[in-house]
Order: structure tokens, then C-alpha cells, then sequence
């Protein structure tokens, strides 16, 4: 037997998925990613506006007849689904980072999935500020810190990225999405704001404005050199609505009252809204439908602390119209959330889940 | 000598199909409002049937001006005028309408069937906007570059209607922007040593009102007679700017109204001028941010200013008339476009086409916007504050360095255009005499009066010039060759002439038919039937050569 040459033998091996039991939790957990918490930010977005509609109720008798049909449960029902929401997808992300550390790094690297990773935080802040008056105010004076610093953190990366290293050249990888990353730090001097903190809001503001225009001018060029991003992606381009809207809204925090640079920041807003209005409008995902809600809701907000400043009939009616766009935008979007569940995870979105499509969700 | 008439055609095939690119558009186009009735019974079928013919009309003269030692050169008598007629048909606004009641002239039921279809194809068919960086150089894309044709002859003069294009409305804006001017110098504290009187700025007022006038009802026409033309004066890159001028013109007529005309205009007015203004640049900049074509990296021009400028006036306009939030409005979207224009501009871009190389005096746009923002600014805020101020010094800065660099702004053929530059400069004058209101002192006055005299001066100099080529050369509207610019360019149609060999036999007959009248046409209308085989087959050895340097046209 041992004189014969026998051949080495010959091992076969077969990797088997580890798990076959949570096979379900995993493909959920592989096809999950950042952009996924735009539902979320659409939700804490909607809860915003409706309790900042009721507060303007209080003081406007004209809106108390249009409005009085929102009682305050619903209000605090959309609260706590969208915390619940938020809970949940915080957590299936935080076990993404655990269980595919690998992918979640691929998405910092992607041009597109690294502005989602603005999205979490945003929605943690959106939410802490619409958080009901059952909320102790306390809680948030001391939580939304941790929500501000990662925002920085990111900052510092990928800003600092732009400008000093090949990485993430700007010229080329500018894209639409890049405004979350301002809407990030604009939502965080907001925030700042609100607790009172001025200074902190006011460098929150200037890091979110100074880049907001360079992304801004760099977006217009529409650079020969850069990624383009299909015609299929229209929802993205509404970000461009969301932006100065929410630097209205942070600049009003700040300022007091909603003066002229608040309006012109609305006003290009409102602009921008009606140009892309125009605009054909078609979507590959759930997901992506998401996108419209937010920015409107934006919009919608500051439309509403302008009615605030600016008595009369225009001011109001844009506020009405704006809020009733954007309820209803979201309920439209609830219902074909809600009857489509399936879609929403076994959609397989390749574009995220690849290191470096160049086609983007 | 072919003995059939087939023959004849098997000749002229080579001909047609490099010549006749334009045949789908102009075969439907030109309807030929008028049918030669004379040709029908003389016609030997072949040469039926007569729209054919006269469409054929066109391309024979193009074929003309292109190769002047050709012996087909029509003697220039009653046939021209004809042929002059038809050759703008393209560009006219109701010739269409004859196609299709023609249509059935054309002959065989069945040919009727590919030819609708590819002339409702080109019909809708625009110019990609590459199509006039391709076609067009210079600092206003005007000039045609060497190796393009254009689709109607240069050597004859076209229509006035055609020539005349919508920069025109420069003027109304270069002499409103006057009227501003003296207004703000007879009523400002800081000139009252000058004693200008109010009346200047009355005369100057109806001068204005009238030139507008004038130019609105001719424009106007253009737009009834020659849609087509206005079609594409509004997708070149550089016009499309111009069409804010007629508004923004009517912006400064209401601004600069004589106290003795008007004291308060009516708010409605505000809107009515600047519904116009918005529904433009919503097109505009929405196609800057995500149209096709448009890209800001590559139409980046200085007339942009102009599309800007709009937002600026309007928020003059209504700061004076006492409304608040509209202006702001529009002061904010201005700005916000304002900023990304400026600097692309300042970029200079490689990709960016349209950028002069040379200083040109559309370089002066880039010190009115900043002007009319700081006086509007001032209007808005009530007192001439840092904002109005920093803007103030923007434009100043700028005007010093165009003025600095005055020697280079030479060698430039003189077009209506620049009297649209002028208004930046008196822009910047009345900027000036309201800075001066604000810091009285003997620098700024004399600034003020400066720029005055230099902004009086420059217009006078322009109406100097504009008299000398409007009697004298008798060129102020030349032949405008930019919207003239053919669909495809010439190398191109030996592509679509492969391709067309394997399109349908109806097609490739229905081309025969134009060549040989196209042929003939000239001989036609003066020598007799009998004759025509014999100058066909002569001039078809001719034909043959000249097939390999047709002109370019369309593929379809």
C-alpha cells in the first residue's frame, strides 16, 4: 500500500452557509443599508411637521379650522411609529456592522452610500425634536450630543477628503446625494439651536453652508468628468429642495425670528421645488419613493415658520398647500408601504450592495 | 445618349443621393404654396410631379451656391424670385399646411406612405445644442466655421424678417437703461450741482417707449412669419439669453418713468412683467441642474449674466413699488444662480465652449449683475447697507479691470448685440450715483460723474456706428448665418448614403424623381420639353462630379 505512489489525496470541503436558521435574518441584514433609514427620516420629518402645525394652530384662527382634524393621539401615535421604526432599523444596522462589517465598509467607500450614512443621525434628531412634551426636555439636552458627534466625526472624514487627498474627488463624485451630508450638519444647528446652544449652532451652520456651496456650484456645472446619475433617479434630485429648506429652518433657530436670509434660503427652496416639479418622475424601489417625502416635508416647515413671520393671505396658503402636499405624499407612501412589505427587503438592490456600481439607487 | 428615359435616371442616382439629404424636409416643407400649373401638361412623367420639382428647387440652388463654375446657374430673372421664395419656406411658419393638401401631387398613393413619415419625423426634430458648437465659432456663435454649409445661400440677402434676430432687443435695453440713468441725475442729492434737468429723462423715456415699440412688433412678426427662425434662435446657446431682454427692457421702462408720466405704478404691472422673466428661467436653470443638453460646464457664456440680471430688475422694480416678499424672492433665486454662474465663468472651464478666447465686449455683462443687485439690495433693505455695498465694489472691481484692458477689445465686427453690453457700464453709473447719495464726498461724485460721461459717450459712439451701418454700409442686418446651420454635417452624408442604398425602392424613386428635375429645373423653365432629356444627360456628367462634394443634410 505505501510503496504504490498514491496520489495526494484529495479534500473536498464544502462551505456551507454557517446558519442555516437565521438564513432569513442574514439576507435581510445583507440587503439592508443606509439609505434605508429615508423611511425613517421621512417619519420623523411628517412628525415634525403635523406637531409644528399644531402649534401654529394655537396661534392662527384660520388654520384652526382646516386643521383641528388632527387630534393629538395621532400625533403622538406617528411619534411613536416612527421611534419604533427608528429603534428597529438602528438596530438591524448596528447587527450589519457586527455580522458584515465588509459591507458596511464597501458602503462608506461608495460615492453615494456614504452620504446615507448622514441619514441615522438625522432621523435621531428629527425625532428628539418632535419628541411629544411626555418627552422631558431634560433627556433631550443631554442625548442629542450623541447624535451631533457622529455627524462631526463624518464631517471631518469625508469634507476633509474632498479637499486634501484623490479619494473622493469632487469633480467626478459629486452627486445629488451629497447634499445629505449639509442637510446633516444644517439638521445639527438646528438642533444646537433649539437646546440653546448657540455658538455650536452657528459652526454647525457655517460647515453645512460653506459646503452646501461648493456642492451646489459643482452639482450646476454638471462636469463632463463626473458620474452621471441616470434619469431613473429623479427622487434624488429633490434633496436639492430639502437643503436651503433646512438651512431656513436652522437659520431661523438661530437668528429669532425668520428674517431675510431665512426667506431667501425658503425662497430658492420654493424655486427649486416648482423647477423640479416639472420633472418626469420614475423609481426602481420602495425605497427610493421615500425620498420625495422628506424633502417636502422640509419645505413644508419652513413654509410654515414663514406663514409665522409673514401674515397675510400668500404665506398662509403656501403653508396650507405645502403641508397638505406633504401629508399627503406621506400617506400615499404609508399605504404602499404597508400593502408592499414584501418589496421592501427582498428587493435586491445591487447598486448598494456592490462596492462600485456606478449605478446608484 | 441613353435611350430611355430610365437611363436618365440611373445617371442622375449618384447625384441625388448625396445632394438631396434635405429632401425630406424641404420636400414636405416647402410645400410650394405656388405649383407651377405651367409644368403640369408639359411635364414628360418623369418629371412629374411638379412639388417635386420645385422642392428640387432648393437643393438646385443650394448645389448652386456651393459650386458657382456650374453650368446649371439659373439666370437671375423671374425663376429666382421663385426660387427665393421656396428656399425660406422652411423657416416660414404656414407652409406646412400646403403639404399636406399638396401631398397628393406627389404622385404614386404608396410613395406618400415612407415620404409622411420621415418629414413628421424631421418636423419635430430639433438641433442638439452640439450641433451649433459644431457648426458655429466666435465669442457670439455667429460665424459659421469653414467646413459647415448652411441650409440657405450666403450670397443673396435674405428676408429682413429672417435677418432679424433677437438680439436686437440690445438696443431697448442699452437705451432704457439710459433713461434710468438721467432720471437718477436729475433727481439724486449727490448730482443736484450738475443741474440736469427732468426733461432728458422725458424725451429719452418716449425715444425708448417708441424703439421698444418697434422692435416688439417686429420680433412679433418674426415670431408669426418665420416661427421656425425664432425656433432657433431659442436653442442656440448664445441667443436663448436675449429673450430675457424684451422683458427686462420693459422692467427699466417702468423704473425710469418720468415723475410727470406716473408717480406710483400699479402693483399688477410687477407681475405681468415678471411671469414672463420666471417661466424662462424655470426652463433655464432647471436645464442647467438636469436637462440633457445644457450642461453649465459647457454653455457657460458671459450672455448668461442676462438671465440673471432679470432676477436683479425685478427686484428693483418691486422694492419701488413698495412690495416686500416678491422681490425678495426673486433676489434669492438671482443670487443663488448668480453665484454658481460666476463661478463657472471664473473657472474656464476646458469643456466650456462658449467662453471668448479674446476679450469681447460681452465680457461688460459680468458687471451688471452685481450693479443692479446692490441697487436692489439698497431698494430692499431701505438704505444703501454692506450688502448693497460689497456688491457695489464687486461690480466696480470688475468694470476697472474690463476697462483697463480696453486695447484688446478690438478687431470685432460690429453686431446690434453690443448695444446690450452698454447697459452694464450706465448700470454701474447708476449704481454709482446712489452709492454717492449714500457717502457724499468729492471721490464718489466724481466717480459718478465719470461713469456717466463714460457710459453717455459710449452710447452715442454705438449710435454713431449704428447710422453709419444702417445708411452708409447698409449691414446692420447681416445675413443671420446662425440659425441657418444645417442638421448633420457634411461627412456624415456618406454614411446616410450607404445606408440609403438599402432603404426602400419607393424612397430611392422618389429621389430619382428630384434629381432629375433637380437637374433641369433651371433649363426647364425656359427651354422647351423636348429638350430637357438632351441638357439632363449633359449636365448629368457634371452632376457625377460634383456628387462627391454635396452639400451636408440631414439623415434620416
Amino acid at each position: 500500500m505505501e510503496d504504490e505512489i498514491t496520489p495526494h489525496p484529495i479534500k473536498i470541503t464544502i462551505n456551507q452557509d454557517p446558519d442555516q436558521n437565521d438564513k432569513h435574518c442574514s439576507s435581510i441584514l445583507t440587503r439592508l443599508h443606509a439609505g434605508y433609514f429615508r423611511i425613517t427620516l421621512s417619519l420623523g420629518a411628517q412628525a415634525l411637521l403635523w406637531k409644528t402645525l399644531v402649534e401654529h394652530t394655537h396661534e392662527s384662527l384660520a388654520l384652526q379650522r382646516v386643521l383641528r382634524t388632527l387630534p393629538s393621539t395621532v400625533i403622538l401615535l406617528l411619534w411613536w411609529l416612527s421611534l419604533f421604526t427608528q429603534l428597529t432599523l438602528s438596530l438591524l444596522y448596528l447587527l450589519r456592522c457586527v455580522r458584515h462589517f465588509r459591507m458596511v465598509k464597501a458602503e462608506f467607500s461608495h460615492y453615494v452610500g456614504v452620504n446615507y450614512l448622514f441619514a441615522p443621525w438625522i432621523s435621531w434628531l428629527l425625532l428628539l425634536q418632535s419628541a411629544p412634551s411626555v418627552v422631558p426636555k431634560i433627556i433631550s439636552y443631554r442625548i442629542i450630543w450623541v447624535f451631533i458627534l457622529p455627524v462631526v466625526v463624518l464631517d471631518v472624514k469625508i469634507y476633509g477628503q474632498w479637499f486634501t487627498t484623490e479619494k473622493r474627488l469632487l469633480s467626478i463624485f459629486a452627486n445629488p446625494t451629497s447634499q445629505i451630508s449639509v442637510i446633516g450638519n444644517l439638521a445639527g444647528a438646528w438642533a444646537a439651536a433649539e437646546m440653546g446652544w448657540r455658538e455650536s449652532a452657528v459652526c454647525m451652520f457655517t460647515l453645512g453652508a460653506t459646503h452646501y456651496l461648493v456642492v451646489l456650484i459643482t452639482l450646476y456645472q454638471r462636469l463632463s468628468g463626473s458620474c452621471r446619475i441616470p434619469a431613473r433617479l429623479r427622487p434624488v434630485y429633490f434633496l436639492f429642495v430639502a437643503a436651503p429648506s433646512m438651512g431656513s429652518l436652522a437659520w431661523n433657530s438661530i437668528s429669532g425670528s425668520f428674517d431675510t436670509s431665512c426667506k431667501m434660503l425658503f425662497f430658492f427652496s420654493l424655486f427649486l421645488f416648482t423647477s423640479l416639479f416639472i420633472v418626469n418622475k420614475e423609481c426602481t424601489t420602495i425605497v427610493a419613493w421615500w425620498a420625495y417625502s422628506f424633502p417636502v416635508s422640509f419645505l413644508a416647515l419652513a413654509s410654515a415658520e414663514y406663514a409665522q413671520q409673514v401674515k397675510g393671505v400668500v404665506a398662509p396658503g403656501l403653508m396650507l398647500v405645502l403641508s397638505v402636499l406633504s401629508i399627503l405624499v406621506f400617506l400615499c407612501l404609508m399605504m404602499f408601504t404597508a400593502f408592499n412589505t414584501n418589496l421592501l427587503f427582498r428587493e435586491n438592490d445591487p447598486n448598494f450592495n456592490k462596492s462600485l456600481g456606478n449605478t446608484i439607487h | 445618349m441613353p435611350s430611355s428615359p430610365l437611363e436618365i435616371h440611373v445617371q442622375n442616382t449618384k447625384r441625388v443621393l448625396f445632394i438631396d439629404h434635405d429632401e425630406p424636409i424641404f420636400n414636405n416643407r416647402t410645400a410650394h404654396s405656388y405649383v407651377p400649373s405651367t409644368y403640369a401638361g408639359t411635364k414628360q412623367p418623369k418629371f412629374l410631379p411638379e412639388p417635386i420639382l420645385a422642392g428640387s428647387a432648393f437643393d438646385e440652388t443650394v448645389a448652386c451656391g456651393l459650386f458657382p463654375n456650374s453650368p446649371m446657374l439659373p439666370p437671375k430673372n423671374l425663376r429666382t424670385e421663385r426660387l427665393k421664395d421656396k428656399r425660406f419656406d422652411y423657416f416660414k411658419t404656414w407652409s406646412g399646411k400646403f403639404e399636406k393638401q399638396l401631398s397628393h401631387l406627389r404622385g404614386k398613393p404608396p410613395e406618400t406612405g415612407p415620404d409622411a413619415n420621415s418629414p413628421r419625423k424631421v418636423e419635430v426634430e430639433t438641433l442638439h445644442v452640439d450641433r451649433y458648437f459644431d457648426a458655429l465659432e466666435g465669442p457670439e456663435l455667429d460665424t459659421l466655421r469653414a467646413s459647415e454649409e448652411i441650409l440657405l445661400p450666403e450670397d443673396e440677402r435674405w428676408p429682413f424678417l429672417l435677418r432679424f434676430p433677437i438680439s436686437s432687443f440690445g438696443i431697448c435695453l442699452g437705451v432704457s437703461s439710459q433713461v434710468i440713468m438721467w432720471k437718477n441725475l436729475a433727481t439724486s442729492a449727490s448730482t443736484k450741482f450738475l443741474h440736469v434737468s427732468l426733461d432728458v429723462n422725458l424725451i429719452l423715456w418716449y425715444i425708448a417707449v417708441a424703439l421698444v415699440a418697434i422692435v416688439f412688433i417686429i420680433y412679433m412678426l418674426k415670431v408669426i412669419f418665420y416661427f421656425e427662425a425664432v425656433r432657433r434662435e431659442y436653442y442656440h446657446p448664445i441667443r436663448i439669453n436675449f429673450f430675457f431682454a424684451p422683458w427686462i427692457a420693459l422692467l427699466f421702462l417702468a423704473i425710469g418713468v418720468p415723475p410727470s408720466v406716473a408717480q406710483n405704478l400699479h402693483a399688477a404691472l410687477w407681475y405681468i412683467l415678471m411671469t414672463p422673466i420666471f417661466c424662462l428661467e424655470l426652463k433655464i436653470y432647471g436645464q442647467w441642474m438636469s436637462g440633457g443638453q445644457r450642461r453649465l460646464s459647457k454653455v457657460a457664456n458671459p450672455s448668461n449674466h442676462l438671465s440673471i440680471v432679470g432676477n436683479f430688475v425685478g427686484a428693483l422694480l418691486g422694492a419701488s413699488m413698495g412690495l416686500k416678499e416678491g422681490p425678495i424672492f426673486f433676489f434669492a433665486v438671482g443670487l443663488a444662480h448668480y453665484t454658481v454662474l460666476f463661478v463657472t465663468l471664473y473657472q474656464r472651464l476646458p469643456t466650456n465652449e462658449t467662453v471668448p478666447k479674446e476679450l469681447h465686449p460681452v465680457f461688460f455683462l459680468f458687471v451688471a449683475a452685481p450693479s443692479v443687485a446692490s441697487m436692489a439690495w439698497a431698494k430692499i433693505q431701505g438704505s444703501f447697507d454692506y450688502g448693497s455695498r460689497i456688491a457695489f465694489f464687486i461690480a466696480l472691481f470688475l468694470y476697472f479691470s474690463l476697462a483697463v484692458r480696453l486695447n484688446f477689445f478690438r478687431g470685432f465686427r460690429f453686431s446690434l448685440a453690443w448695444w446690450g453690453y452698454t447697459f452694464p457700464m450706465t448700470g454701474a453709473a447708476t449704481a454709482t450715483i446712489k452709492y454717492s447719495n449714500e457717502v457724499p464726498n468729492i471721490v464718489t461724485k466724481s466717480l459718478s460723474v465719470i461713469l456717466c460721461v463714460i457710459s453717455t459717450l459710449t452710447v452715442t459712439l454705438l449710435l454713431g456706428t449704428t447710422i453709419l451701418h444702417a445708411f452708409v454700409l447698409r449691414d446692420l442686418f447681416p445675413n443671420d448665418i446662425a440659425i441657418a446651420i444645417s442638421d448633420k454635417r457634411q461627412k456624415t452624408s456618406r454614411k446616410w448614403f450607404h445606408r440609403r442604398t438599402v432603404s426602400s425602392d419607393k424612397d430611392i424613386e422618389n429621389y430619382l424623381k428630384f434629381a432629375v428635375s433637380d437637374s433641369n429645373d433651371i433649363e426647364a423653365s425656359l427651354a422647351p420639353p423636348s429638350s430637357i432629356t438632351n441638357t439632363s444627360i449633359q449636365n448629368s456628367g457634371t452632376a457625377g462630379t460634383h456628387s462627391n462634394q454635396s452639400p451636408s443634410g440631414p439623415t434620416p
